[in-house]
């Protein structure tokens, strides 16, 4: 069974030979603060710590195009003032894998919106697909293609967010809700467009890939009122699309506790929760399996605390989770990128335990079968969370 | 329910409504402080109860703040002139090391709202620099935000901070942030800890029993 045979199969509560592996990724200092733990300097994380195939999608631009131009306005030592490709003028540590601190925004009202942002989003726009496209579908359509590929569809709620910063958006849905309400639908059409063209090309996809990060500790950063009456139907447009193209897994990244907003991505055809953080609210995937069922697919779920905790509490947690993942629906991995408090020795402990009991007893820390090789159009598309 | 158009304005959120409803209340010869404390504070109470119970969330915290505030910078110089005091003094601030600032920016509305006075340090804020804002204003609490687990130790660096400074007695310290708990909070001897924004105020207004 290859890879990409895996992923469906768990996916579809078919039967495999196991669960895939696969992570989410390390803050950058991470990696730094493990190389005095003993990891080598320069290494693919993927290979090095054995996963699977994992986050490969095509390289396609869903998002402004053009973005905007990447400035440097002010470099403070630790940290520099930017403006980035979404026009946000932002403060960022040179070594913060983290959130920046937003300081303004180019849009912010109808006439920036109508200006700097809307012709940006014309999804017919050829400089959406790489030069090399013809090429691309070419190795990608072959039927023997043995890993996962993702189509990423977009955000319809994190880029607006992201673009105007959290309090003008959840001013504007109050002050303007016919503005609120047509920048999700221009973005929506701008996505559909572009995965009408992309889904066309004969590539069979695996799975597609939204980006919301809209739920804090407290919940949702937007009414579960709103989400229902402007978010849903846009939603429902995207995943019918990707249906008439057989790909019924949607992933939605979102943190937070996603609990009161569950229900509404379901209803919507966005199907597959990802990364369920478990978080101080404790989530836990066990617990919502029983409460939304087999409709629910969930990628994710192992706290990063109990990564940074004994290795005992590591290992019970792998054996707690043991169940769900022989069940089907649900593919584990840290509920987050790995933070830097996690020793190296304990990342490698969940690692030979999730080969052990999740992989039934694959080897440590040996590469999954895979033709990917660095430097690869494949490798060069893996899907950047943090970018959305 | 409060039957006030005062009242009614800062729970709906409606910016315009508050200023005016405070326009009319004060032609008509109402109290500033009575204004304040009989309908724009209970107001935002009921804001943070529908807030903890699910049916409010950060838009409609923040609009109605944003009423709130604009009918307070119309009391605000007739209070002033009145000597009426806030609730109480509050310190805000991200810890070192971090640069979040949209849960503390929340806190620091809410408590505004909540009839206190807030003074923001801003973010990535070391102890250094709480120290010397408490010294200098004096606030009756100090509240520090953090987003990440690396830099949630900033939280107990500050309380040392303090300590060693010999101020530690003179204010309270609450904690708040994505990655904090109320055991955390025990741990390094802070004196609440909020999980919302909402209940930032409640812990605030127990703290200095008002």
């Amino acid at each position: 069974m290859n890879a990409r045979e895996r992923f469906n199969a768990v996916l579809h509560y078919k039967e495999r030979d196991r669960s895939p592996i696969m992570d989410f990724g390390f803050w950058d200092e991470t990696l730094v603060v493990w190389q005095d733990q003993g990891l080598p300097e320069a290494i693919n994380p993927d290979r090095y710590f054995g996963m699977d195939p994992q986050w490969i999608t095509a390289p396609v631009n869903v998002q402004l195009c053009p973005a905007f131009d990447w400035r440097v306005l002010e470099d403070r030592g630790e940290t520099q003032i930017v403006v980035d490709n979404e026009g946000v003028t932002k403060e960022q540590g040179k070594f913060l894998g983290s959130i920046p601190r937003h300081i303004s925004h180019t849009l912010v009202d109808r006439l920036t919106w109508e200006k700097d942002f809307k012709w940006r989003l014309d999804g017919g726009s050829s400089a959406r697909l790489p030069k090399y496209w013809a090429d691309y579908v070419r190795s990608q359509s072959r039927p023997d293609r043995d890993y996962p590929l993702g189509i990423n569809a977009g955000s319809l709620y994190g880029w607006i967010r992201n673009w105007m910063g959290l309090e003008a958006v959840s001013v504007l849905v109050y002050d303007d809700r016919r503005l609120f309400d047509e920048m999700v639908e221009t973005v929506t059409e701008c996505i559909l467009t572009t995965l009408d063209r992309v889904l066309s090309s004969g590539i069979q996809f695996d799975y597609a890939l939204m980006w919301e990060d809209m739920c804090y500790r407290a919940g949702p950063l937007l009414s579960p009122k709103v989400f229902k009456e402007t978010l849903v139907p846009q939603y429902m447009r995207i995943t019918q699309l990707l249906k008439q193209f057989g790909v019924d897994v949607v992933v939605v990244d979102c943190d937070g506790d996603i609990t009161k907003l569950l229900p509404l991505w379901l209803e919507a055809g966005v199907n597959t929760m990802f990364p369920l953080e478990a978080g101080v609210w404790q989530a836990d995937p066990v617990a919502y399996r029983e409460r939304w069922g087999t409709d629910l697919l969930m990628i994710g779920g192992v706290g990063k605390r109990i990564l940074a905790a004994s290795t005992d509490s590591i290992t019970a947690e792998v054996e707690r989770l043991a169940p769900l993942v022989e069940s089907g629906g649900y593919i584990p991995t840290p509920d987050h990128r790995v933070p830097p408090d996690v020793p190296l020795a304990n990342y490698l402990h969940y690692l030979q335990q999730a080969r052990r009991i999740w992989g039934h007893d694959l080897p440590n820390l040996e590469p999954m079968q895979s033709d990917l090789q660095p430097g690869t159009v494949e490798e060069s598309t893996r899907y950047a969370w943090h970018l959305g | 329910m409060i039957d006030n158009p005062l009242y009614v304005a800062v729970l709906d959120g409606d910016a315009r409504g508050a200023r005016s409803a405070v326009e009319q209340a004060l032609a008509a010869g109402a109290d500033p402080q009575d204004l304040v404390s009989s309908f724009m504070i209970p107001a935002m109470d009921e804001v943070g109860k529908r807030f903890d119970e699910g049916e409010y969330f950060v838009p409609e915290l923040l609009i109605s703040a944003r009423a709130m505030k604009s009918g307070m910078e119309l009391l605000r110089p007739l209070l002033a002139e009145t000597g009426a005091k806030p609730v109480g003094t509050v310190v805000v601030g991200t810890v070192r090391g971090d640069l979040h600032d949209i849960g503390k920016n929340l806190v620091a509305s809410m408590l505004e709202g909540g009839g206190f006075k807030v003074i923001d340090l801003g973010v990535d804020v070391g102890p250094d620099k709480f120290t010397a804002a408490i010294t200098e204003h004096h606030p009756d609490i100090v509240a520090m935000s953090a987003l990440l687990t690396t830099t949630m130790p900033g939280m107990k660096a500050t309380i040392d901070e303090l300590t060693r400074a010999g101020i530690r007695d003179t204010v309270k310290v609450m904690i708040g942030g994505a990655p904090v708990t109320k055991r955390y909070a025990m741990e390094i001897g802070a004196d609440a800890f909020s999980e919302s924004a909402s209940g930032a105020v409640r812990e605030a207004k127990s703290l200095l029993n008002a």
